[in-house]
Parts: structure tokens; sequence; C-alpha cells
């Protein structure tokens, strides 16, 4: 018989008896009795090795009184799980997406850089994209002519790319689509296809994207891109000298931020750039007179584009010279007031509604007594907005089948700036165009070419020129709209 | 008549110009006023001027008693002169021009006492006269009167002693007697030791290579500046001669029964025989408990038997002491104390909320690559805590609960990094570690298990248990047919018994590198953790066995990466053991080309690790300055060679600084890959603002395993010290690089490093106010900088759980206090910037830009604290790691 002590965790067992003449497997049951372990999960060191459970104690050499050291858990054993986690390592590229936060970018064909950035903006719009899924529409308009059919579904299958891949993706059907439609774009200068000015590109795309998605319907709301781009101008055409006034109105796919020595800011570029001056006959004077030209918006879009005007043609150099000019632009615009009074009334309420939704969210936390309040504040312009809601419906497009039917979303003309197209170099047909994209985490994401490559959101207000960096030349702004 | 003390004989009479008239010379006769005046001459000098003259004339009279009267005048004015340490004294300068005519009359005398006199002025006069190299000071000196020595002031002394010192060397030269010098040499010392003069003596002892004359002259005022300087000028000498200096200061602190510093400067010797006589001849308890506290931060495997100490239930509480078994608790009293006891995540340290815009990705898909990261993060941040967010949350469902479901967010090599990260969680604490490492034990994953083993390595480490429990489980599976679960055996034998020179380890491990079946990263393994065992034991049988296996690799196998580590197995055996190390290098260069100079490197940067041979670090640029031919790899191993010798003291360490920054310049690729490491290792734990700027720059280099380097060294350079920059750096960066999964995974790490153990760790492998370095924690580093060398294969390839060697130099950095009880006691301490005090007299203030604490304290790089109140006396002189206070009996409480 020998006596040992048995260290166990943080645990000392004094005194253990051990008898000799049986193996040690009967002292492990020993043990168990002491500590819950079973047998076969216990470890006894002894100096030099571990006890086997059909050793001979002598020998193991164990002394009288010595320390035994036993290791050993009862606790289940670690057991893998069925079903092994997934591993972004191991999945096939197009899954990667997701984790990658952003989708593609797009190769350079050779001065396309224009073209890239253009989709790149585009492609963030998710209405234009599910607009293109639809296409073609069971019966096709016969506006619709062949180039522009090819050009709309060249489209709608590079959106498609982009949102599967992760690697770089070659827009060549596009390319040669946009070419064969406009064949501008495919200028040779010494055999090179030529640089072009983006806006164009833009323009020219999203003209032939409103034709071709029209749904044949023909009603007005059923025009997608309208609705998702268009901006209604209402126009006092002035004439000082005979005092004759009229109104137009007209609808325009970008509003122009003009730049001039007073303009520091894009509020005051697109104020400027409602306004003109234009030499018509007046009627009246039976000779040509100036007339000033002073337009409103009338109707706000969904997504509000916004071209610098910062390209002039110089007839001296003959190409399109660059206004360096640095011109801030916010990344919440308000164009209340550059909206017309009715427009203006129609956007009353939903304003106070997001508002009052802002400060609510802005916390300060309203406490229990006031929180009731509130909710009586928001029933109150629900009912109001109620009162003339049949005014301001029109965005809502009733003819669409898929418009949930419960809550209209309303227009407050805030917007948010969601991409920004930007140049860099000193004319429009020379330096190099990149697309700085809002993805839907909230990440800014900067596309040059084939590089996607992640920016911080006060880098983007940084683009508003004055210099040799990048400079916006488009800004795309997304409406923030209120549910009633 | 007192001698001008060196600091205080300036003052009086100041400068050299001629027109000085502060010095009043009684003018013994001024009836002697010569007609002739200089013009430039006040009075009072013309008068000494002549004066001095009629001496000089009166000297050569042919009557001895006028000559004996005019001798004492002279040697009266002489000694009576005061004068600053930058002019000659009057009497001097006027005694110039006749100091020929002395010479020649010299010459003409007979024997006397009176012609001792005139030797003893002519000595004084060589002093200024005397052309160079002729040492006529020392020659009339000797043929003097042998009078007292400073009786003529300390400039005299001390050129006296210079011109012994050039004499002795050239009596060596011509083996001839010295006797008569060493006479003088005794009389200088005992001069110097008596004024404050400690380095000028020691110089002197020096230059005649008599040190032991200096144990004679020592008192307990002088003993700790002498002292001082001995073991600081240790670090210039070359050797064998640093080895005597210490020696030296050894004998005399044991001489003064100051302990503690004579078991570091054993220590530093490693010489375990003065350990032993240190606890043979204390017997003051609490002193020996703190021998143990020293030789337990120190890492050295140390036994106690009867003849050191007799009562077997002191030695057993001593043993345990040795055995570190207190250091986690004394970790986890300083972490509650510093309030860090909670858990982190790693999205605490990544911080990724304050990277706006990018961020890491989606993340609702795991990533294997950033899930190990994640696992390396939470167990260097949690090391030693007992307790995480990830490992060792309680398994809320039996199946599928969150600690075993982080363990499978693994993939296949990565669980084994993951198992093991439990053992670095529960660092140092071998009874919870190991019951936590238990369930791990019975997977059916090999992977598993090769990681548990591996964990029982780490928690072991730097710990030792009477039961031998790292041995007991880990033996058993070396012989195992899975390779990974070898490599988790054989790396946790390693780490356990990192320095013990443990036989059974030996034993287990040996047998495997003959073995023909063993597949390379085995072997590469059981070499690197043979190193290990046998740290600079310089052990013929393992060195040979390495060498075996060396010779026994084909070419091919040669080529991988992981054939680096055996040489570098074998450099560890002769770590810092210098000359020791010829034999097996001679033997090295029969190896096979491909490995021939890298071996040669690697043994040599080993061997001379930690010196500061100043030789060893030209010969080392100068491999890296030559052209590399394809396929050879031995730049890596020399650049990092420059950073292993020359971090053994701040000047060599600051040039060393300059000099990697030319080789980044001018180097070729593979030398700038392995600069950021060199960087890396001589600023560990020591973010020094310069390097932080060189590494931030190399961070972003076109070359991406320059970029990883750097982002590895910036977590080495900040390892523990939450120093904010660098976290700023790396948040930065891991946005910057959050595309390329390899540099990201860098990124984690190295933010891992810097809040290693939540700030309170440090890898500096160097402690004692930077005096030791230990072995076994400069070997940790070494290798994992020799891994970092090829980070794509190693670190980013299926070898990652190699960043775990740096437990062996993971220490708190901590001053903690403890009772005679060793109980923790809590008292205010000044911390503040170390200062050098070396040769200064007096008693200066050591450190500076102190603030005061209360204990436990974090220590910085460069730090040192004393402590602010009378009440306790420490029973070491080193305020780092346990240090034992004992009431003092003197004290008395002001209320």
């Amino acid at each position: 018989m020998l006596t040992v002590s048995v260290k166990w965790q943080k645990e000392l067992f004094s005194n253990v008896e051990i008898d000799t003449t049986q193996s040690p497997y009967v002292f492990k049951c020993q043990l168990y009795d002491l500590t819950g372990v079973p047998p076969e999960r216990q470890k006894i060191m002894v100096k030099g090795g571990l006890l086997k459970d059909d050793a001979d104690w002598s020998k193991v050499g164990v002394k009288e009184g010595q320390k035994l050291m036993m290791m050993g858990t009862a606790d289940e054993i670690v057991k893998a799980p069925e079903k092994g986690p997934l591993f972004a390592e191991d999945m096939p590229e197009e899954e990667q997406v997701v984790a990658v936060g952003h989708s593609a970018g797009l190769i350079n064909l050779g001065n396309t850089c224009y073209m890239n950035s253009t989709v790149q903006c585009l492609h963030s719009v998710p209405e234009l994209k599910s607009a293109l899924i639809k296409y073609p529409p069971p019966v096709r308009s016969s506006a619709v002519d062949q180039s522009s059919h090819s050009l709309t579904v060249a489209t709608r299958e590079l959106f498609n790319d982009l949102d599967k891949n992760v690697k770089p993706v070659a827009p060549m059907r596009f390319l040669t689509a946009l070419r064969s439609k406009y064949p501008q774009f495919a200028q040779l200068h010494n055999g090179i296809y030529m640089q072009q000015d983006a806006e164009e590109c833009w323009t020219q795309l999203l003209f032939t994207l409103s034709l071709s998605l029209k749904s044949p319907s023909s009603s007005e709301d059923a025009d997608t891109v309208k609705r998702l781009f268009g901006v209604d101008l209402v126009s006092r055409v002035h004439c000082a000298e005979s005092g004759e006034e009229s109104t137009e109105t007209e609808s325009v796919y970008s509003l122009k931020c003009h730049i001039s020595q007073e303009v520091n800011h894009l509020h005051e570029g697109l104020r400027r750039g409602l306004k003109s001056e234009l030499e018509k006959s007046s009627p009246s004077l039976g000779r040509s007179a100036i007339y000033t030209k002073d337009s409103r918006i009338n109707d706000l879009p969904r997504y509000l584009t916004i071209q610098f005007v910062r390209f002039f043609w110089k007839r001296e150099t003959n190409q399109k010279a660059k206004i360096l000019r640095k011109v801030d632009y916010p990344l919440e615009l308000d164009v209340y007031d550059l909206c017309s009074d009715d427009l203006r009334k129609r956007l009353e309420a939903p304003r106070r509604l997001l508002r009052d939704e802002e400060g609510k969210k802005l916390g300060l936390k309203t406490n229990e007594g006031s929180s009731s309040s509130t909710d009586n504040d928001v029933k109150m312009t629900d009912a109001e907005g109620s009162s003339n809601g049949s005014g301001n419906s029109s965005k809502s497009a009733p003819g669409e089948e898929d418009v949930p039917p419960e809550k209209e979303k309303h227009l407050t003309g805030i917007y948010d700036l969601v991409a920004v197209l930007t140049h860099k170099g000193r004319s429009a047909d020379s330096g190099h165009y990149v697309a700085w994209v809002k993805q839907e985490n909230g990440k800014w994401i900067q596309f040059d070419d084939d590089n996607p490559i992640p920016q911080r959101e006060e880098d983007i207000t940084r683009l508003s020129g004055g210099g040799d960096w990048h400079m916006a030349y488009i800004c795309m702004y997304k409406a923030r709209d209120v549910s009633m | 008549m007192a001698p001008a003390e060196p600091n205080s004989g300036g003052s009086a009479s100041g400068g050299a110009t001629r027109d000085q008239t502060s010095v009043k010379v009684p003018s013994k006769d001024p009836k002697k006023k010569d007609e002739k005046k200089d013009e430039d001459l006040s009075e009072e000098d013309l008068a000494l001027k002549q004066q001095l003259e009629l001496y000089v004339e009166r000297v050569q009279d042919s009557d001895p008693g006028l000559q004996k009267v005019a001798l004492e005048s002279m040697r009266q004015e002489i000694r009576t002169a005061t004068s600053s340490m930058t002019s000659v004294p009057k009497p001097l300068k006027f005694l110039r021009p006749h100091y020929g005519t002395l010479q020649t009359h010299y010459e003409k005398m007979e024997d006397s006492d009176l012609k001792k006199l005139l030797a003893d002025i002519l000595s004084v006069l060589a002093l200024t006269m005397s052309p160079e190299g002729e040492r006529e000071s020392l020659k009339y000196r000797l043929l003097g009167s042998d009078g007292d020595i400073g009786s003529w002031g300390h400039e005299y002394v001390r050129n006296l002693a210079g011109e012994i010192a050039q004499e002795y060397a050239k009596r060596q030269s011509e083996e001839a007697q010295i006797d008569d010098l060493m006479e003088l040499v005794v009389q200088i010392v005992a001069f110097h030791m008596k004024h404050n003069a400690e380095p000028e003596a020691v110089d002197l002892l020096m230059e005649v290579e008599d040190l032991d004359l200096l144990v004679e002259h020592v008192d307990s005022a002088n003993y700790k500046r002498t002292c001082l300087y001995l073991t600081s000028s240790a670090k210039y000498l070359p050797g064998p001669d640093d080895m005597l200096v210490l020696d030296i200061a050894h004998s005399i602190y044991m001489k003064f029964e100051e302990y503690p510093r004579a078991l570091q400067i054993a220590l530093y010797l490693h010489n375990l025989q003065y350990v032993k006589q240190l606890f043979q001849c204390c017997n003051d308890p609490l002193m020996r408990r703190q021998f143990c506290f020293i030789l337990a931060r120190h890492g050295v495997t140390f036994e106690l038997y009867e003849d050191m100490c007799a009562e077997d239930e002191e030695r057993e509480a001593l043993q345990e002491i040795i055995n570190n078994t207190k250091l986690n608790e004394g970790y986890l009293t300083l972490a509650r104390d510093i309030e860090v006891m909670e858990p982190k995540s790693p999205e605490d340290i990544y911080k990724a909320h304050l990277i706006d815009g990018r961020g890491s990705g989606g993340g609702t898909v795991d990533s294997a690559r950033q899930n190990l990261a994640a696992t390396f993060v939470n167990a260097f941040v949690n090391a030693g805590f007992g307790q995480d967010k990830l490992m060792t949350v309680p398994s809320e469902a039996s199946s599928g609960g969150a600690s075993t479901s982080w363990l499978f967010k693994n993939k296949e090599h990565g669980k084994a990094s993951a198992a093991a990260s439990l053992g670095m969680i529960l660092l140092w604490d071998v009874d919870a570690g190991l019951a936590q490492l238990d369930k791990y034990f019975h997977s059916t994953d090999t992977h598993v298990i090769a990681g548990a083993l591996l964990g029982v390595g780490i928690v072991n480490c730097n710990v030792q248990n009477e039961c031998d429990p790292a041995l007991a489980l880990l033996a058993d599976y070396v012989d195992k047919e899975d390779s990974s679960i070898k490599i988790g055996a054989i790396m946790g034998l390693g780490l356990a018994y990192a320095g013990s020179q443990n036989e059974h380890v030996r034993r287990a491990l040996m047998p495997l590198l003959g073995d023909g079946k063993s597949s390379l990263d085995v072997i590469a393994f059981t070499a690197i953790s043979l190193g290990l065992v046998y740290t600079g034991s310089c052990n013929e049988e393992v060195a040979q066995a390495i060498i075996f296996a060396l010779m026994d690799r084909s070419e091919s196998e040669l080529g991988d990466p992981l054939a680096r580590f055996l040489p570098l197995g074998l450099g560890l055996l002769y770590l810092g053991k210098e000359e020791s190390v010829e034999a097996t290098a001679e033997v090295s260069k029969t190896f096979n080309e491909k490995i021939r100079k890298h071996c040669d490197m690697t043994l040599l940067s080993c061997a001379y690790a930690g010196t500061g041979n100043v030789l060893k670090v030209q010969h080392f640029l100068g491999q890296c300055a030559q052209h590399l031919e394809k396929g050879e790899t031995y730049q890596g191993p020399a650049v990092l060679g420059i950073a292993m010798v020359a971090m053994a003291e701040e000047l060599g360490l600051e040039m060393a600084i300059r000099s990697l920054e030319h080789l980044l310049q001018y180097g070729e690729q593979n030398i700038r890959r392995a600069v950021p490491l060199a960087l890396g290792l001589l600023c560990i734990s020591n973010p020094k603002v310069n390097v932080m700027d060189t590494l931030s720059r190399l961070s972003h280099d076109a070359d991406a395993e320059v970029a990883m380097a750097a982002i590895i060294s910036l977590g080495l350079i900040g390892a523990g010290t939450n120093n904010a920059r660098i976290a700023g750096m790396l948040r930065n960066l891991s946005s910057y690089y959050y595309k390329d999964a390899s540099l990201l995974f860098c990124v984690r790490i190295a933010q891992g490093l810097v809040h290693l153990g939540k700030g309170l760790l440090t890898l500096s492998p160097y402690h004692s106010e930077r005096f030791l370095l230990s072995p076994t924690a400069l070997a940790g580093l070494v290798i994992l900088l020799h891994a970092c060398l090829d980070m794509k294969a190693i670190i980013l390839g299926k070898y990652h759980y190699v960043l775990y060697f740096l437990v062996l130099a993971m220490q708190p950095r901590m001053l903690m206090t403890v009772d005679e009880n060793l109980k923790p006691l809590s008292v205010p301490v000044r911390v503040g910037q170390a200062v050098d005090v070396v040769g200064q007299a007096g008693r200066p203030k050591t450190i500076t830009g102190f603030q005061t604490h209360s204990t436990p304290v974090l220590l910085s790089a460069g730090d040192r604290a004393e402590l602010a109140t009378e009440k306790y006396i420490p029973l070491s002189p080193i305020l780092e790691g346990f240090v034992i206070l004992k009431e003092n009996p003197e004290y008395k409480d002001d209320n």
C-alpha cells in the first residue's frame, strides 16, 4: 500500500491509497470516484511518462507521498460539426461577389474609360436594372430600331455580368453596339479610337434606353427612363423691352451646373443654369429682342443628374477646353428653392414628415411622454398628406403592375449623392474618366476601369475641382423619399 | 595640502592667459626683483618667475644645503599652484625654459636624496614638456623619491597613468620586467579610488591587465560605481577580456554582499557554478527567494540540491519559484489591477468602425484565411488571461456550441493553430490549461490533436512542473504516423523544454532526425526543437545528429524553405557561444553548396547573437554587399545576423539601424526583404519613431514580400505596447490591403502583436535593465524571423503555427512588489526614463521625467522604476518583474 497525492486541475487529493498488487486501472477507478473522470479519459503523469492501465507498479517507481498529476475531464469530446462552414476561398467565383461587397470593374478596351465610368454610374441604379430585365417587352414598340435594340440588350447583359463577377468584365459587346448606334464614338485618330466625352455617352445611352424601355402602353408614366431621370422644367420667358411674358415647359434628363467666376457651390451653379437669356423675335416689337428665361423645376425625378458645364468649345485651340474651377457639391442636396411654387406645395408635407422622422432617428431618445405627441404629429401630417395626396402621386406610376399598393413613396426634394463621374485632364476628349459609386452597403467604390478601389466618404466631396485631381463632371443624386 | 580634485580645480584660478592675476602666489623674496621686466607679466607673476629662475640657479649650486632648499622651495611652489584643467599652472610654465638645464644638471648629479628630489620635480615638469611618446614623466617618477603620488595633483596622476599604459604595452612586447610599474599602478589606483575617479582606475588596470588589484581598493562607498563601470564597459571589450571584467565585478559584488547583482553577472556569464555558490553563501531566506525570481525571469533551468538548500520544505518552495509557477498568478494580479481582465475579441482590435468607407468586406461568408488571422489575434491578445471570446466560451449547446464552432471555423491545418491557441490563452497556467486542452485529445481530427499537443507545449512554455506533464503527454505522439500530429508533439516539446537540456526530450526527438521515413517538415521541426531544448549548450551529440540529417537531404529537399530550419536548429545550439561554433562551422563547409553559405551565415549569426561584436557585423555587411548568384539565400540570415549581433547595446543598435537603411537603398531585393525583419528584432517591443517611420514606408513597398515583412515587423516593434500610432498605421493598412488576403493576414497578425496580452506583455529578450539576454526568448524570436524570410512557404502556407514560437519571448512587462510572504504588496514607485549614470560621480538621479504610481505597474522599454517610499527595502536593486520588499526597520511613520 502506497499513499500518494493526486493533483487534478486546481484540486489536490491527498492521501490516495494505491494498492500495488492491483493494476493501475483499479487506481484509476479510485480516481473516477473522486473526480468523476472516466478511467479511459484519465491521463496520469508519473515522472517521465503516462501511467498505462496494465503497467506494473513496481516498475513505475511511485514513491510514498509522491505527487501525481492527473489530466482529464468528463467534458463531452469535441466533435466536428456535421456540416462544416463554407469558406470564401472554396466558393466558385460568382458567389464571392457577395463577400467582396461590390461589383466588378470594367476593362478598358482602348480609350473607353468614358464609357466604363458612365456604365458604372448607371449600373448603380437598381430601378434601371429591373427595367432592363423586363426588356424586351412582349410587344415591341415600332419606334425602336435594330441598333437601339441591340444596345439595350447589350446594356442588360453587361449589367448582368457586372453583378455576377468579381474579376473585371470586358464590355466588348456593349462597345460594339454603342458604336454601331452612335458612330461618333467610333471616331479614329491615327488609327486609334478616340477618347470621347462621357456626358455625351451618358446622354445618348439614356436617350436610347428611354426609347427602348418605353412601355407600349404609351402612357406618359410608362416611360421608365423619364420617370427615373427626367426633370420637368417650367420656364417663364420674359422680355424686358416689351413686357411680354410666356410660360414654357420642357423635360430634361439632367440639370446643368453653370460655372462662372461667381460660382463656388453647386447650388449657385444650378441657379444660374436655370436662368438664361435668349434672343428671339418678339411678335409685339416685330424684331428680335432679348428674352430672359427663368426656369424652375416642376417635377422631380428619382435620380437627379447634374452635369457640371466644365467644357466649352474653344475656338482657338479647336477643342473642348475645361474649366478647372472648384465647385463644391454636397453629399445631401436640397433643391427645394429651385422648384416651382406648385411643386413646393406638393413637397411640403413629405418634407415635414421626413424632418420628423430624422429628428426621431437622431434620437434625442424622446422620452415616453413626448413620444405619444410625436405620434400625433405624424398622424396629422399623414392626414394633411392625404388631403393633397392626389396631386403628388404622379411619381408613383399607377399603371405599373408591381407597385406595392399599401404606401406610396413621396419625393421630398432632398437628394443623396450616389455616384460621381469625374474627369481628370485638361480637355473632354483627353484625360481620364473615373466613376465613384456608392454601394448598397453605404461604402464608396472608385471604379477606375478594371480596378475597384474602396474610398472614404469624405474623399468623395474632395472631387470638386480646383486642381489637376479628378473632378466631378456628372453627379447623380438619389431622392430621399418618405412613404406616406 | 589638498591635491586638486578633478572637479574642484578649475574654478579658483581659471584661464590660460598670461595677464591672469588672480593667483596669489606668495612671493618669497621681493628684493630679488629683476629690472628687465617682461611687459606682459604682472608684477606678481614676474616675481614668481624670477624666484623660480633663482631656484633653478641654486639647484645647480655646489652646496647641497642650498640645493636642497632650492629644490624644496621649487616643490612647494609647484604643489601650491592651483590651476584649471585647461591651463598650465604658473610655476610649471615659468620652469619650462629651464627643463633642459635641470635635465642636464640631473645627469651630472650624484645619487642622493637630492637627486631623487630633482627627479620628482623633473617628473612633474615633464608633464608639460616631455615630447610625445617619450614618457619622461614616468621615467623620472621611477627614478624619484616614491613620495605620495597624489601630492602633485590629479592631472599629474592621470598623465602618469597614461604613460604607464604605454610603457606597459612596450614592455609587454619586449617581455621586460614590470614590477616597478606595478608599484606605481597600485599607488595610482589607490589614489583614483579614493577620489571618485573609479573609471580611471579601472581603465588603468585594464591597460596593465591586472584588474584583480581592484578588489582590494573598492570600499562600500565606491563599489557600486566601480562595478557599474566594469559591467557597462564589458560590452565594448573584446573577448575574453569582457568575461574577466565581469568576473571581477562579480567578486566585488560578492565581497560587498550585493548578491542580486552578483547573480545577474553570474547569469550573464552563464556560470551556474556561481549561482550555486550564491545559494551556498547567502542564508537569508527572503534573499534566496529573490534569487529564484531572478532565475525564473531569465528562464534558466536550475535545480536546487541539498547542498544549496538543506531544508526540504524551503527547497521545494524555492524550486517552485524558479519553475515560474507564480508567473500566471502575478500576471493576473497585474491584469486585475489594471482592469483589463475583460476578454477582447479580434473585432475589438481591428476597430473597423474607425476606418470609414473601407470595411473588411461584406463578411457574410467566412474566409478561412481571415478566421485563421482572427484565431491568432485572439490568442495573442488574450494570452495568459485564461478567458477569451472565441475559444473558452462555455459551449451553450452540447453539440455545435460556440467554442467548438470557432475551432471548426478554421480549415484543415488552421484547426491545429486554433486548438493550440487555447494553450496561448491559458499560458503558464498548466493545471487549467491541460484541463481545457484535454477534450481535443479525443478528437478524431488529426489537425485538432496536433493543435492540442502544440497547446500543451505552449502552456508549459517557460514554466516547469515537477510532474513533467508535457513530456508525459507528448512523448508518445512523436512516433505517430500522421506528420501533423508529429509536428505538433515535436514543437510542443521544443517549447515546453526550451533551454532545459532535458535528456528525455533528446531521446524522444533524436531518432526522428535519422529516420529515413521522416518527411522534411518533421525533420525541420525536430531540428528546431532540439535546438531550442539545447539552446546555447554546444551539445556535440545533437549537433552531430543535425549535421547528419542535413547531409542526408537530397538536393531538391535542400531547396525547400523548410530545409533552412536545419541550420537554424544547429545554430541555436551555439546561441551566443562565440568561438565554440568554429568546429561546427568548419564542418558546415562540406555541405551541399545549396545550403552551405546559408548554413555558415546562420551559424555565425547565432553564435555571435547578443555579443555586439563589431567585426562580425562588418562581416555580415560585407556578405550583403556581394552579388547574389541565382538560388542562393544566405543574405537573408546575414541581414538578420547584423541585428542579432548588434542588438547587444544601444550604440551598436543605433549604428545597425543606420547601416540597414543603407542596405535598403543599395541592397538587392532579397536583402530588402530581410531588412524590415532585422529592424523588427533590433527594436522589439520598443517602438522607436524613426524605425516606425521606415517600416511604415516599407509597408507600402511595391514588393509584396518587403511589405509583408515590414508589416510583421511593425507588429514586432510595437508588440505588447498598445502603441496608438502603430495601431493606427495598421488599421489604415488593413483597409489599404483589404483585397490582398496574404497582406491582410500579415496586418491582422501585426495588430494582434501590438495588443499582445492587452499591452501587458513584452517580446524583448532583454531584461534586468537591458543587461541580461534570455537565450530561449531570443531563440524564439530568431526562429520566427527565419520563418518570415520566406513568408509564402511557411507562415502563409500551412506552417503558420511557427508564430507560436513567439511565446518563448513573451513575458509580462511589469513590476510586481510582494511582501515577505510573497503576497502582492502595493507601494508607490516612481517610473521614468532610465538615465545612463555610468562614470558619474556622486549619486546621480537614475530616472528622469518620472511619474509616481502604485505597484503593480507596467514598465515600457527604457523605463526604470524606483521605490517612492522609505518604508520598504527592495531585495533586488533592479525593480523589474517580481521584487520582494521587506520592511525598513529604520523607517518611522510621520504620524
